[in-house]
């Protein structure tokens, strides 16, 4: 992976760096790329409680920045270092309860090519745990749904998260996957094999590192 | 105390007739294409004006049918459903809109909307008839997709039956059937004791898919001719029938198993006073009382008890009076009064049984201006105390184009009464998630009490919508052409089309503070199902025939198809990014295939022999709306399309035994996720013992 995202870095870093000579003139939107994170962990299953028969993990939040397109160590948490936080199906913004930043986000129905421009009169929300989070959170009513049936996590398909991120810059983010290998699970799979191969995102977005609304 | 009733009733009839003598045969039978269903009076089949099957009772013992369930698969344009038991979808339509009838008498005991046919036992039927379209213009709720009708009879031919079945899983069928007869009185008993083990076609999971299960039923009908012109007749019923539970739910990796038991009874007492003033004017009064009982208890592995109940009275008074105004006109008139209450775990108090009346009159013209054309019309209105009232208008016709050319045309509005769950249910699931559902009756104001705790997080704005439910709707339309060149062949093709509208679907109304989700049910579905039916016989030699039939169907919702159209629905390309759906990757309703085919081979010979092999195929059919767009399109889960296989050969010696072997899905085929209810191959052999010689009181 971090073969492919290098050049990646060099063409996000070479924006700012031409971004921030042009800044205080007339905002040119230069067109963003979309960019795919694959098999991002986030606080993996990593066995079964003998005596309660609950599957457990370690319990800790994977941080992304979009920005650097990279994972941010847990000890920069308390930091504006990061914009998102996966742990299971959860994901937090960096803003209101989760974060110290500017972070909010709202879910578009929609294609993600059809989001150009965040409209002005858009509501971003944040985090405001426990009780409701800017990436709603829970079975059909944010980013996926869960299959009491089969036990299995699908993500909506024209769902964006429309995301601002601990900076006050705009990124928006399709979920594609939320199996290892970005493939989901047959329904007929082992149950041992839906936990295990479980929580790996594949996502892709677009970060606007001018701060402006168009992507 | 139940069964010293049983016990009661089997006893009675042989002390009463002790003195049996033997007669020879007078009581002939009617012909067997004799229909009642299809007008509530008694029609030759080829005078009948709408779309009708008929299932004679040879039919059901030749294939070696046990349960309705056995017989009504092999029945084109029928399928069968896997949900809370067996239940029938008729062309397209769910099984709550078919309405099942035991000699004209309704059925009850439905779990969310489903009957469970395995219940009704066949060793005593004397045929099945089966009305397609639209039926409430004469039955009411419930007959918007088509009728269903068991028919026995006192009068039946044979006065002692017995039979003895035995097959895979330890499948024992035991029936006894008997009948007397005098000149005034026809008494006819039937018995059945059915069980068979559990069985399991996934060996990997310890959840069996068939729990063993034990049922006994009994049926007892009494005819008392008064004079020639007035009779009684009454009927009842019993069954009951335990099943073993070993439950598994998982939510959120949780998982519980619990052990226990189900029972489920039913019992059902229906009169009759039929008397015939003269040729052109006969009446019937008719009381009808049914309970059923379905119990569930269970313990979980930690020890915690779950009861779960459902307890259902239907009481009916009925008059119809049939009036021949002249060689051109017929009339019927009727009327009646339903009382009806449940009581259920899951409303806000088990103890107290939610009541409801309705009362109802209908009326039906048949108007015959020439030899070859007879037209019908009909209309029923229907007064209920809680819901909305419903008119139910039908016309239809038939035209004898020549001897070898009929045409059928029925247009007729159905319409299913919401029910008790959909006007009572509080029920909130403390296994998966604390989800709430309330029914519309109540849910506004137990939602505006827990609002009032500080309870509620969100309410929708649907939930201000909430008022009381409209019954649904359905039209339907049928046209079907049937060309009979000569006796040896017929063939029949259809057109149908149903519209449906006020489905009441449940929908989402709010959410608690903790974010569990409130349900509750809104009018809002509009869905229409149409296709065509084939089916074509043609009697090879004297001994053999060959029938085949064929069902294409499409379905959808209608509000979906919109939303398709809008672009507003998405699925996901090949590299799982999303993108907007196509009308034409939609696949309308779940559970219903594109396809189904039927082709039986039938052999049956003077000397008693008979075989037949029937083959049917199902195409694939949608299971599951895996990508979470809520619409059924081509990226969601489906169950293979798949064929099945049965045979069944067998002799009847003129001393009266019989023999018959079968199996059942020869092939072999499994699928465990989608059809449960199918094992895979099974034998079985059934020895019979009938006298064929009449008893005389």
């Amino acid at each position: 992976m971090r073969q492919i995202l290098k050049p990646f870095l060099l063409l996000l870093t070479l924006s700012s760096i031409l971004f921030s000579c042009t800044k205080d003139e007339t905002t040119v939107a230069l067109p963003v790329t979309a960019i795919t994170v694959s098999n991002l962990p986030a606080d993996t299953v990593l066995g079964i409680n003998a005596v309660t028969g609950m599957p457990f993990s370690a319990g800790k939040y994977t941080f992304y920045s979009l920005e650097r397109n990279a994972i941010v160590p847990n000890t920069d948490s308390a930091s504006t270092k990061w914009d998102l936080a996966f742990a299971g199906s959860k994901i937090l913004t960096n803003g209101g309860t989760s974060g110290t930043g500017l972070g909010g986000a709202f879910i578009y129905t929609g294609l993600f090519d059809d989001v150009k421009t965040i409209s002005n009169d858009s509501v971003f929300k944040t985090d405001n745990a426990p009780a409701s989070f800017a990436v709603t959170f829970g079975s059909g009513k944010g980013w996926y749904v869960y299959d009491q049936l089969t036990s299995l996590i699908t993500p909506l398909a024209g769902r964006v998260l429309v995301i601002r991120t601990a900076s006050g810059k705009y990124a928006k983010v399709e979920i594609i996957n939320y199996y290892k290998g970005g493939v989901t699970l047959p329904i007929t799979a082992s149950d041992s094999d839906k936990l295990s191969k479980q929580r790996y995102y594949t996502f892709r977005y677009a970060y606007q590192p001018n701060g402006s609304k168009t992507f | 105390m139940k069964f010293r009733l049983l016990f009661f009733l089997i006893i009675t009839p042989f002390c009463l007739f002790s003195q049996v003598v033997i007669v020879k045969d007078t009581l002939q039978l009617q012909g067997d294409s004799v229909v009642v269903t299809a007008t509530r009076s008694e029609r030759k089949l080829s005078n009948v004006t709408v779309p009708v099957t008929i299932i004679n009772a040879k039919s059901i013992q030749q294939i070696g049918a046990l349960r309705l369930t056995d017989i009504l698969k092999e029945q084109p344009g029928l399928s069968m459903t896997s949900g809370f038991g067996a239940g029938v979808q008729l062309q397209g339509l769910n099984p709550d809109y078919t309405i099942i009838l035991i000699n004209g008498e309704p059925l009850v005991g439905r779990t969310a909307g489903v009957l469970d046919l395995n219940r009704i036992a066949l060793g005593n039927v004397k045929k099945i008839e089966i009305v397609k379209g639209p039926s409430s213009s004469l039955y009411g709720s419930e007959a918007m997709a088509g009728v269903i009708n068991i028919i026995t009879d006192a009068t039946t031919k044979t006065p002692l039956q017995s039979s003895l079945r035995y097959g895979t899983y330890n499948t024992i069928d035991a029936g006894l059937n008997n009948t007397l007869a005098s000149t005034s009185i026809f008494y006819q008993g039937y018995y059945n004791y059915y069980s068979t083990d559990a069985y399991s076609i996934r060996p990997s999971s310890a959840s069996r898919v068939t729990t063993p299960i034990k049922r006994i039923a009994t049926n007892q009908q009494l005819k008392y001719n008064l004079n020639n012109n007035t009779n009684i007749i009454v009927g009842m019923r019993f069954t009951n029938e335990q099943i073993k539970n070993e439950l598994s739910i998982t939510n959120g990796g949780l998982t519980i198993n619990s052990n226990g038991e189900e029972k489920n009874t039913d019992y059902n007492i229906a009169s009759s006073l039929n008397h015939r003033f003269s040729n052109a004017l006969k009446t019937s009064f008719r009381s009808y009382i049914t309970q059923y009982n379905a119990t569930q208890t269970l313990l979980t592995i930690s020890g915690t008890p779950y009861t779960d109940i459902l307890d259902h009275v239907f009481n009916r008074l009925e008059n119809q009076t049939d009036w021949v105004v002249n060689k051109k006109l017929t009339a019927i008139v009727g009327g009646g009064a339903v009382m009806e209450g449940v009581k259920s775990s899951r409303y806000d108090s088990e103890k107290i049984r939610k009541t409801n009346t309705n009362q109802y009159a209908f009326s039906q013209w048949e108007w015959t201006p020439n030899a070859k054309l007879i037209l019908i019309g009909g209309i029923r209105f229907d007064h209920n105390q809680t819901y909305a009232s419903a008119w139910s208008p039908k016309a239809s016709m038939l035209y004898k184009i020549n001897k070898q050319h009929r045409i059928r045309l029925s247009v007729g509005q159905g319409f299913k009464a919401p029910d008790f769950r959909q006007l009572y249910l509080n029920f909130t699931n403390a296994a998966a998630g604390s989800y709430s559902v309330f029914g519309t009756a109540q849910a506004q104001k137990v939602i505006g009490q827990l609002n009032s705790l500080g309870q509620i997080g969100t309410l929708y704005n649907n939930f201000y919508q909430l008022k009381s439910l409209q019954p649904e709707y359905a039209t339907g339309t049928h046209v079907t052409w049937e060309f009979e060149p000569n006796a040896n062949n017929n063939f029949s093709f259809q057109l149908f089309r149903n519209d449906i509208r006020n489905l009441i679907e449940v929908q989402q109304v709010g959410a608690y503070i903790t974010g569990a989700q409130i349900y509750s049910y809104l009018n809002i579905g509009r869905a229409f199902t149409t296709g065509f039916e084939f089916e074509a016989k043609h009697q090879i030699s004297k001994e053999f025939s060959i029938s085949t039939a064929y069902q294409y169907l499409e379905t959808g919702d209608k509000d979906q198809l919109a939303q398709i159209k809008n672009g507003t629905v998405y699925t996901r390309d090949a590299n799982g990014l999303s993108r907007k759906l196509n009308v034409s990757e939609y696949v309308g309703l779940p559970n219903n295939s594109t396809h189904k085919a039927q082709l039986k081979f039938n052999y049956s010979n003077q000397n008693g022999l008979f075989g037949n092999i029937r083959a049917l195929y199902r195409s694939k059919w949608a299971v599951n709306n895996t990508n979470g767009n809520e619409v059924y399109d081509a990226g969601d889960s489906f169950a293979k399309g798949y064929i099945a296989i049965h045979l069944s050969i067998g002799k009847d010696y003129t001393n009266g035994i019989g023999f018959q072997f079968g199996c059942d899905n020869m092939l072999n085929y499994i699928d465990a996720l989608n059809l449960p209810n199918l094992p895979g191959r099974t034998f079985f052999a059934t020895l019979k013992i009938q006298k064929s010689k009449k008893y005389k009181l």
